[in-house]
């Protein structure tokens, strides 16, 4: 009986987990949609990563292509 | 030990809980509904009104890949087997609606569509993926569910609807 509250207390933690993760199979289109990507503008985001790592003397550790060779 | 146990058990409880599914399986009749069709002059589409004919339910949208490959396929089926009783009915799921009319306009397609953007017959079902369709024989049972559309599948799938219309 001791255990009682710690017992409801996992049960409604694991009960609400279950409730996070609801997108169901038919709804996964509000997932595609161009809002709920990180880039919603490939080219865009490619062109302000060039200059910042122009303006910055940096580069790396974003989205930006290259293979790590140093040469971008 | 007895801390361990009881964690397993109100896991396994609040899981049991939040999963438990109804789906519609081969063997249990196909569960029936109304919806209007997604062309705006066309009449509503209830699936017991194809009662007498054998169905082949599917579920698509237009942001999922393997469906739009396979409704050009289904159309070739449908017009291949209509004469025999084949009856092909393509729920769409888009919300909004116009995602999955704009793709139709590229793509007609002759069988019924109606349309679903809330997703109360998915549910029904209990659709577990896309695309998911259902072959429901002349009295309304569910004989072959299938998820998913890969290369060969339509071959599998026509061979079902033959043997269906070969049975009636």
């Amino acid at each position: 009986m001791k255990q009682l509250p710690r017992v409801l207390a996992l049960f409604l933690a694991f009960a609400m987990i279950s409730g996070c993760v609801e997108v169901r199979p038919w709804e996964r289109g509000y997932l595609a949609r161009d809002e709920m990507a990180w880039d919603s503008d490939p080219l865009e985001s490619a062109l302000n990563d060039h200059i910042f790592f122009s303006k910055e003397a940096s580069s790396g550790g974003s989205s930006a292509a290259g293979g790590g060779c140093g040469c971008n | 030990m007895k801390i361990k146990n009881t964690t397993l058990m109100t896991l396994t409880l609040a899981l049991g809980l939040a999963g438990s599914v109804y789906a519609a399986e081969e063997g249990d009749i196909a569960p029936d509904f109304t919806l209007p069709s997604i062309h705006a002059e066309a009449a509503d589409i209830t699936l017991s009104d194809l009662r007498g004919k054998v169905v082949y339910l599917d579920f698509w949208a237009s942001w999922c890949a393997p469906c739009l490959k396979s409704l050009p396929l289904y159309n070739d089926m449908y017009h291949r087997y209509k004469d025999q009783g084949l009856e092909v009915v393509a729920v769409n799921v888009d919300n909004p609606i116009e995602d999955g009319t704009e793709w139709l306009i590229d793509t007609p397609l002759d069988f019924l569509i109606p349309a679903d953007p809330d997703g109360v017959v998915p549910e029904l079902y209990e659709v577990f993926g896309m695309p998911t369709s259902y072959l429901i024989d002349t009295d309304g049972t569910v004989k072959l569910v299938h998820m998913g559309f890969r290369d060969g599948d339509m071959e599998v799938i026509e061979a079902e609807v033959q043997e269906l219309l070969a049975a009636q």
